[in-house]
């Protein structure tokens, strides 16, 4: 078993199906992606039997969930819409009476029209869900969707955001964003460290100069202030 | 016992390769031919396209030398992947090609040569591009 | 001849020096980003804008013309060497031009698609210039419902037009349009949605919403579902084509050309349909239909044209109305509102050298992409060796520091992280994006127009129905709401008559 990517390509951004776009009868036929063509000469490579398949290779179907399961976070959304619908109905009833002659509207019923939108498409979206409708998750050039939600890395990545958000006024942007650049690249599996401080360094000085000198913009100096 | 080559397309490799087969013959050993790279970018000079391992195992069936080729990308260095190899299977030999590093360049690139050199639990082979 | 003219007038600005540099400075950033995979050209305009706070406002703008024309171009490179199209306008161009690259004939596609590309977005910007200033002298005579009216067909366009999902667009619609309403109202001076933080009293800042739904939630989507795993680019020399060549693709320039800008033009037409009637139509014309789908050079020809024409469609809504037809123009819009210019109608007459400016330098930049890419073609596709916790880490950091620069408040960070959160969210639950940002730059207008329109009929609702064009645009717009129903009830019973019959 050799032990090899599928690199035929990969399936791209599913075109809009006929019937999507309003122009059904104009769509032509696309032909097949070259998924899987080649032929794994894996005969001629036998490897030792004792090796674990080892690699993470993507399944060939990418892209293509199974639609048996439903997907029930989606409950969550619904959740969210409707309770940014009932905090937006709520801020509005806060709101004085502000109307005018010039202003016989006020700043009211909007917030309060959009509440009550929100909390009805919180609605239909649960029943959506409920019938088995889902959202396809986007896709792109970049994005394996055959593989689940990596936590680690994103909770590593909030964690380098916030770290700078927390530090910017206090180091100053050249050291925290520095912090930030090294954090993304080592949450994201790069693991030459010395390498990346450079580059983080090399990029937090040139964006720091650039906005200083070249567009009159300062980005704060915080403890290495006098010094740069 | 196997003698394991780390394989990039290029003359560096071809060389390695070669010497490795060499040795293969000498201890009367499968070679086990290892292309590997973290994978990363979306274009990597390192990583053999189908068509030149095809080749490879073309040249090795020729050369009636046992042999299996494998090609790994699992977010992993070169380095990594071939001392774990060294260490877990039964490998006699390590065969790498090495270059001329500027201090600086080792410095930022690291240096997939000398971790291996030092890391791996066998004898390394370390071969130069002519 | 006026607005020649003034788009003589326009020339001159663009060819300074510096300002020439600026067009060389956005036409490669927009191509290389267009190249490297993960990054749209809304996503760069979005990052850019933060740089562009010292600049001229006429200079950002050339800036931002380059970058919209480079990211096609650069797009189409990617398209045809990796197969993996970025987005769904260029899904054709993948299919047929890869095919052509891994036939041998990558040099040919590359070169037809730059070249179609040219002519495309050339003719397309000289449409523009004959078809906007009369779509304004139109839009001038529009009063307050109209604008409304026309408001909400906008909103109703880009959420149950485009998209697969009705209700996720309007789900996406509506908390754009909440993000708009934070801050101090403007005609009563009431806080709405600020919780007491004095933070948000001035609203939410477009540029952080841009660039935290653009950038932070994409690169934390990507993220979370980074490929790892390299893809084979096929090598490339130098663009060139032969005879035979041009002779199969001038036609279907032109063609597409012809399909593209109509549909850019319309408030939910896109690029996707034109690329897809183009392809269609050149497959049925050629004489090689046997070559299509094993890399026929009309099958890239015709979809990059079409694809350009749109591209420049799109800035008809958007300069002569203030309307937003995709991603890209949105966030040049929220540009403009950055520079304090209220898009609209008016805009040709306020602002006229710098819309001008900004159509000329349309003109230069993609000439510019011309000499760049052809012979560059090569070089760009070396981009795609950085690695992509570098990309990702980039853009991250790029993200922060221009949220930041925006009121040096480190409180736009945690905004920012808020709503790249909700980026992600979406980009998960399959919530479309674009509503979410129609939402956030129209919302506030359209209420503006709203009340204004309700002002003048003392609060009466009949005040939101204004002249022949409001009733005209509601009509539009309640068929397309009701289109769903109208396809169940009407026309499938009808089609069934006429098949049975």
């Amino acid at each position: 078993m050799t032990t090899r990517p599928d690199r035929g390509g990969d399936p791209p951004p599913r075109p809009a199906a006929p019937g999507e776009t309003g122009a059904a009868g104009a769509v032509p036929s696309i032909p097949e992606q070259p998924t899987a063509e080649r032929p794994q000469p894996a005969a001629a490579r036998p490897a030792p039997a004792d090796v674990a398949p080892a690699v993470v290779t993507d399944d060939p179907a990418d892209g293509e969930r199974p639609a048996t399961r439903p997907d029930r976070a989606q409950y969550g959304v619904c959740a969210f819409l409707a309770l940014v619908g009932a905090l937006v109905i709520v801020d509005a009833t806060r709101i004085g009476h502000a109307v005018s002659s010039a202003d016989p509207v006020g700043p009211k019923p909007v917030p309060i029209l959009l509440g009550v939108l929100l909390l009805v498409i919180a609605a239909i979206y649960a029943v959506d869900v409920a019938r088995g409708g889902t959202g396809e998750p986007e896709a792109g050039e970049d994005v394996d969707l055959s593989s689940p939600i990596d936590w680690r890395t994103l909770l590593l990545l909030i964690g380098a955001f916030l770290v700078n958000a927390v530090l910017i006024d206090r180091l100053g942007w050249v050291i925290s964003g520095s912090l930030l650049f090294w954090g993304c690249a080592f949450a994201l599996g790069n693991r030459h460290h010395v390498r990346n401080l450079l580059i983080a360094v090399a990029l937090s000085l040139i964006t720091f100069y650039t906005f200083a000198i070249g567009l009159g913009v300062n980005l704060p100096a915080g403890v290495l202030q006098g010094i740069l | 016992m196997t003698v394991l080559v780390g394989y990039v397309p290029s003359p560096l490799g071809e060389v390695a390769l070669a010497a490795a087969v060499e040795q293969a013959r000498f201890r009367d050993e499968p070679v086990l031919v290892v292309n590997t790279s973290r994978g990363d970018a979306y274009v990597d000079p390192r990583l053999a396209p189908e068509a030149d391992l095809d080749r490879v195992v073309r040249e090795l069936t020729a050369a009636g030398v046992p042999h299996s080729v494998r090609q790994l990308i699992r977010g992993r260095d070169a380095a990594e992947e071939i001392v774990e190899i060294a260490e877990t299977e039964d490998v006699s030999l390590v065969v790498i090609g090495i270059r001329h590093r500027s201090p600086v360049g080792k410095l930022i690139m690291g240096s997939t040569a000398q971790q291996v050199l030092l890391d791996a639990p066998c004898p390394v082979l370390a071969v130069k591009a002519r | 001849m006026d607005n020649l003219a003034s788009l003589l007038d326009g020339f001159a600005t663009v060819v300074t020096p510096m300002n020439l540099l600026i067009a060389l400075l956005g036409v490669t950033i927009g191509t290389a980003v267009g190249v490297l995979p993960g990054i749209g050209p809304a996503m760069t305009v979005a990052l850019l804008l933060p740089v562009t706070y010292g600049m001229e406002p006429a200079q950002a703008f050339i800036m931002f013309a380059g970058i919209f024309y480079g990211g096609m171009y650069g797009g189409s490179t990617t398209s045809i060497l990796l197969n993996t199209p970025g987005e769904s306008s260029s899904v054709i161009t993948a299919i047929e031009g890869n095919r052509m690259a891994r036939a041998g004939r990558a040099a040919q596609a590359l070169a037809t698609a730059a070249i179609g590309s040219f002519i495309a977005g050339t003719i397309g910007t000289l449409l523009l210039v004959l078809v906007a200033p009369p779509v304004v002298a139109f839009a001038v005579s529009l009063g307050a419902p109209d604008y409304f009216a026309l408001m909400l067909l906008s909103f109703v366009a880009v959420t149950a037009v485009l998209g697969a999902s009705r209700v996720r667009g309007f789900a996406s619609l509506l908390i754009g349009l909440v993000i708009g309403i934070v801050g101090i109202d403007a005609v009563s001076g009431q806080q709405r949605l600020t919780f007491g933080v004095p933070l948000l009293a001035d609203g939410i800042d477009v540029v952080v919403v841009a660039v935290g739904i653009f950038a932070v939630g994409e690169a934390l989507w990507i993220a979370a579902h980074l490929r790892r795993r390299a893809a084979e680019v096929i090598g490339v020399g130098r663009p060139w084509m032969g005879r035979q060549d041009w002779k199969r693709s001038w036609k279907p320039w032109l063609r597409g050309t012809a399909y593209g800008f109509p549909f850019g033009a319309l408030p939910a037409g896109g690029a996707e349909i034109p690329t897809f009637l183009s392809y269609a139509t050149e497959k049925k014309l050629s004489k090689h239909p046997e070559e299509f789908g094993r890399g026929a050079i009309e099958g890239v020809a015709g979809p990059e044209a079409a694809n350009n024409a749109s591209a420049a469609g799109t800035l008809v809504p958007m300069l002569a109305i203030g309307l937003p037809t995709n991603a890209t123009a949105a966030v040049m819009l929220a540009a403009f509102q950055q520079y304090g210019i209220q898009p609209g109608p008016l805009l040709f007459e306020r602002e006229s050298a710098l819309v001008w400016t900004l159509i000329a330098s349309l003109f230069v930049g993609n000439l510019l992409l011309l000499v760049l890419n052809l012979p560059l073609a090569p070089a760009w596709a070396r981009l795609l060796r950085i690695p992509r916790p570098y990309l990702y880490a980039g853009i991250l950091f790029f993200a922060s520091m221009g949220a930041y620069a925006v009121n040096a408040q480190p409180f736009d960070l945690f905004l920012l992280l808020t709503l790249g959160l909700i980026g992600f969210g979406m980009r998960r639950f399959g919530l479309p994006i674009l509503p979410l940002i129609v939402g956030v730059i129209l919302g506030p207008r359209a209420e503006l127009q709203g009340r204004r329109a309700l002002q003048l009929s003392g609060g009466e609702l009949h005040g939101l129905v204004g002249g022949w064009v409001s009733w005209l645009i509601y009509a539009v717009i309640a068929v397309v709401l009701l289109w769903p129903l109208l396809g169940r009830f009407v026309v499938r019973p009808l089609r069934g008559r006429l098949v049975t019959g």
